[in-house]
């Protein structure tokens, strides 16, 4: 056995930038496989140094705790503006905030829109699973029509409630923003396209040509009160439907 | 040097001291009476001479978290604003408090509550100095009463913030923050270098080398013990505060039997007061308060202590605030009264010496 593990042997390892501390997302949940990509993707491009994450007010209000880089937690929605702090007056170091569907598009549309429209040379990793997971399953900007969740127990009315808000599309428009994209991490497939994704955004933040959006359509198993294998299933039949994936800008 | 003594509004004079003391940067967002404060860094330009960051933000929400970020990176970071925005920062103040990192946030006062008057006031001293945000914190809270304490107070606020590793305020009025007085501006410091900061500030998220673990700038702590171990390591350093950086002045209180208690622009009508009334054979003085937290409560304790005090009078432009504390420190053993004048109008030195004569029947 032991002359099978010789380093031209090596096919995987998990990345050093990724920790050994065990992981507090639930079975099916997202989270984990996004934190794996963006820690490969500052291994494999050398800038653990040279990066600084700004974690949100979420379940990966923990984000620190696995992705080994320098990290600030932002108050709920502010991430973007934290980031642009950081990256104005470090504009060396490579600045990402990962942030949920709360944080970015409901309390920090704000900060969101205009730390874009700005152009902020940083890189927005949006997890979007259409509730609020970490204080117990409330409604999203992003909950469908129709869907059921703590504070819209019979269904998301939208005489009420409104639209699911395509917060992306919106960031699409504005001139300050280079690459806005929509990717999944449910198939090996989807995840080399996210992680290329999320890789070039890491790679356009230091041309100096505007703010790289990747939204990651997720799945919260629990939130949503399903399996993981459920929760993927209903996530490619009605989530992507209104959110649909592939390249919204790409300048 | 004289050609360093210029004429300029008290906001014009923080905005050439930020520049001079080598503030990395500045996040702002226009408000009456102090928008001149952000005006000014634009027009100086500061980004072409010392590299300074100066961004107009979308909010003060936005510009507060912004400081918090830059604060994060062991910046000399800084936002200013008036009463109505200043609320808006609470949040980030206390964000900024929990996460032990130092900023500077200028508040000139104007009337409130709500969107109340451009007027100045002094209705924000509960806000700043009892924490106006959540949870058990202080800022650190200088009281400027001249343009040229405007402009000294931005380097000293920076460093006792850095010191102490926590937020600091110049609460302002818009009295200060608008008239003209000569200032002798601070000479230049050079903004500091990456390896300083990283020498200063170890805790900061310069970027993780292979050497430490990575640094994480949180306020969040969810054990219960631990979080307890954390306010309490706050606590002491808030007891350190009130022990070691106390700051006031006196104005003829050697003989005085009637102690006037004002800060900022009320003081400088006291200052006239305390003139009128010995004129008048009244045996006035003043205490003026330069920092409010931590609040100068010995001396104030002293003199309540000394026979020839027969009493003490807080002058604010608030419904009474400030005088609370006069109150508690001074616990029972002399009479306090209070003068207060609201909605952005200045009380007047006579109007002073004639309120006090009242509340203590002389002649």
């Amino acid at each position: 056995m032991s002359d099978i593990i010789k380093p031209e042997n090596l096919v995987y390892t998990k990345t050093k930038v990724l920790t050994d501390v065990p992981m507090h997302y639930c079975p099916g949940c997202s989270h984990g496989v996004v934190h794996k990509l963006i820690a490969e993707i500052i291994d494999e491009m050398g800038i653990q140094e040279q990066t600084v994450g700004v974690a949100p007010v979420g379940c990966a209000v923990f984000a620190y705790n696995y992705i080994d880089v320098d990290f600030q937690e932002a108050a709920h929605g502010r991430a973007p503006a934290v980031a642009t702090a950081i990256k104005r007056l470090m504009p060396e170091k490579y600045v990402f905030t990962y942030q949920g569907d709360g944080d970015l598009a409901a309390i920090g549309t704000a900060e969101t829109i205009h730390a874009c429209n700005r152009g902020e040379n940083i890189v927005i990793v949006f997890i979007n699973n259409g509730i609020y997971g970490m204080t117990g399953g409330q409604m999203a900007p992003t909950t469908l029509e129709g869907m059921k969740t703590a504070t819209c127990p019979y269904g998301r009315d939208t005489s009420i409630n409104g639209y699911p808000l395509n917060i992306t599309e919106l960031l699409a428009k504005l001139e300050g923003t280079r690459y806005v994209t929509r990717q999944s991490v449910h198939t090996a497939a989807a995840v080399r396209k996210a992680k290329k994704a999320i890789q070039k955004g890491f790679a356009n933040s230091m041309e100096g040509k505007g703010t790289s959006i990747i939204e990651i359509v997720s799945t919260c198993a629990s939130g949503w009160k399903m399996t993981p294998d459920q929760s993927n299933k209903w996530m490619v039949e009605n989530m992507f439907p209104a959110y649909p994936m592939g390249d919204l800008k790409d300048k | 040097m004289s050609e360093e003594i210029k004429l300029m509004k008290g906001n014009e004079a923080i905005a050439h001291a930020a520049i001079r003391c080598g503030c990395d940067g500045y996040f702002g967002y226009p408000i009456t009476p102090q928008s001149e404060i952000m005006e000014t860094l634009m027009e100086e330009e500061p980004w072409k001479t010392t590299g300074m960051v100066v961004l107009q933000a979308e909010s003060e929400v936005a510009a507060i978290n912004m400081v918090y970020g830059g604060a994060g990176c062991g910046k000399r970071v800084m936002t200013s604003s008036s009463s109505p925005g200043m609320s808006l920062k609470q949040e980030g103040l206390s964000y900024i408090a929990g996460a032990e990192l130092p900023c500077l946030a200028v508040n000139v006062m104007r009337g409130g509550p709500g969107l109340g008057t451009i007027q100045p006031s002094q209705a924000d001293y509960f806000q700043a100095v009892k924490g106006g945000g959540h949870g058990d914190y202080k800022v650190i809270t200088l009281a400027p009463a001249s343009v040229q304490e405007m402009a000294d107070f931005t380097a000293l606020g920076f460093e006792l913030a850095f010191k102490y590793r926590n937020p600091a305020m110049i609460l302002a009025d818009g009295v200060i923050g608008q008239m003209m007085e000569k200032v002798m501006l601070p000479p230049f410091t050079p903004r500091k270098t990456a390896e300083e900061i990283k020498a200063e500030t170890d805790w900061a998220t310069c970027g993780k080398p292979a050497s430490r673990k990575a640094n994480v700038i949180t306020s969040l702590e969810l054990e219960a013990v631990d979080m307890e171990q954390r306010n309490l390591k706050f606590q002491a350093k808030y007891r350190q505060i009130e022990e070691n950086e106390v700051r006031y002045e006196e104005l003829m209180t050697e003989d005085a039997e009637y102690i006037l208690v004002a800060f900022g622009s009320s003081a400088r009508v006291c200052q006239k007061a305390v003139e009128v009334g010995r004129s008048q054979g009244i045996k006035l003085g003043l205490l003026r308060p330069i920092t409010l937290y931590p609040f100068p409560t010995k001396v104030l304790e002293s003199y309540a202590q000394n026979n020839q005090v027969k009493g003490f009078m807080a002058v604010e432009m608030n419904a009474g605030q400030m005088v609370e504390d006069v109150r508690l420190a001074v616990n029972g053993q002399k009479k306090v009264e209070f003068h207060g004048r609201l909605g952005g109008i200045i009380p007047t030195p006579d109007e002073v010496v004639e309120v006090i004569k009242s509340k203590f029947e002389l002649k």
